[in-house]
């Protein structure tokens, strides 16, 4: 016999349901992996640290890519590293969020017109939340973590739908810029 | 031999007396640069490390294209004598060419590697010279050299921001630039007498 007190929800009701209350509860715990390619990285310690303490966002570091939130990509990105990237973006269990810091993931920073290092980060991953600097502040750190969690709340924090549902062309993207995403040397052989 | 230039002075005369050097520059006072033909090179990277230099601290070379040459250069240091020591030595730059130091300085393996990578010197001995190391799946000419144009390849390869001119000024004032550019031409035009 059907309850009268509550109307029956549809499944993509309840569905809806988890994931708002699964989100609440993710976004006031984010667990950071940092992949510090650049000299950004150096605007985390004073954020972790006593002088601006990201613990009390509820954010903590994580040191295995499957057991982590958000992908911190610090700074520049050579060839060589966006294949570890995105091979560490690809281990990392869903829902996956990346934070880009600092003009070089936007642009290219001043390595524009670098032969090693790549421009666009977006073109390759999906990039939720981009902290604009060179290099940000520390501030402009938290408040893009602070960000970062309002779109999560807003369920604007698609990027790991969007890497599902255009994965084409963001492997056309890594392709051109990297001929091949397989990583080859001594210790992948 | 404790004091400085003493050792700087038993370098030079270790190397000369025994080698044709075709330069030598004392940098100074704890490092000192000779250049040798291509052949002496073993043997006197030999006489170094059975000398005291027994550490290889870097490996690497310099394009000079109007020469057509590349300098490869060796830098060697002791732990004993406050000397770093660098053996310079000119190869050709059609087809960059040096037998391996391997059996010398078996540390040597990564920095031909680099350098084979970025100069494209070939350095036969050294069974992975030819093996990718920083640069992966490269498919130009080597970076490193002066004839290669790093803006070029960096268009060509990597996609780029596009901006667009899309803010447009509504209430009509004058940009803030140029009225500073007029103010300052005014006060040129005052300062010459109303003259150009």
């Amino acid at each position: 016999m059907l309850s009268t007190k509550f109307s029956p929800m549809s499944k993509e009701e309840v569905d809806r349901k988890w994931w708002e209350i699964g989100d609440f509860f993710r976004r006031n715990s984010l667990w950071m992996l940092m992949y510090c390619t650049g000299c950004c990285a150096i605007e985390l310690p004073p954020a972790m640290t006593s002088a601006y303490d990201m613990e009390r966002l509820g954010m903590g570091p994580m040191a295995t890519p499957r057991q982590a939130d958000v992908l911190l990509v610090t700074g520049y990105l050579s060839l060589k590293t966006l294949r570890r990237l995105i091979y560490t973006y690809e281990q990392m269990s869903e829902p996956k969020y990346i934070v880009g810091f600092g003009s070089c993931t936007i642009n290219g920073g001043i390595y524009h017109d670098s032969h090693a290092v790549i421009n666009q980060l977006n073109k390759y991953v999906p990039v939720d939340v981009f902290v604009a600097g060179c290099m940000p502040n520390t501030e402009a750190v938290m408040n893009g973590f602070v960000d970062l969690m309002d779109l999560i709340k807003n369920k604007k924090a698609n990027g790991w739908k969007d890497y599902h549902e255009r994965y084409d062309w963001y492997l056309a993207n890594q392709k051109a810029a990297l001929g091949e995403v397989r990583v080859h040397d001594e210790f992948h052989e | 031999m404790t004091n400085s230039m003493s050792n700087i002075e038993f370098t030079t005369d270790l190397v000369e007396s025994k080698f044709s050097v075709l330069s030598t520059e004392v940098v100074d006072k704890y490092q000192v640069s000779f250049e040798v033909k291509k052949e002496d090179v073993h043997s006197l990277l030999s006489l170094l490390k059975s000398s005291g230099w027994i550490q290889l601290s870097y490996l690497s070379a310099v394009d000079w294209p109007l020469d057509n040459e590349f300098e490869v250069v060796y830098i060697v240091f002791n732990w004993d004598k406050a000397v770093h020591i660098q053996i310079r030595t000119r190869v050709d730059r059609e087809t960059p060419s040096i037998n391996s130091i391997l059996p010398i300085f078996p540390g040597c393996k990564y920095y031909e590697r680099e350098a084979h990578e970025f100069f494209g010197i070939k350095f036969p001995g050294n069974p992975d010279h030819e093996k990718q190391l920083i640069l992966e799946e490269w498919d130009d000419l080597p970076p490193l050299r002066k004839d290669f144009d790093p803006r070029a390849y960096s268009d060509k390869k990597f996609s780029k921001m596009e901006y667009k001119n899309d803010f447009v000024n509504t209430n009509g004032e004058v940009s803030k630039q140029d009225a500073r550019t007029k103010r300052y031409d005014d006060i040129d035009k005052l300062r010459t007498g109303g003259k150009k």
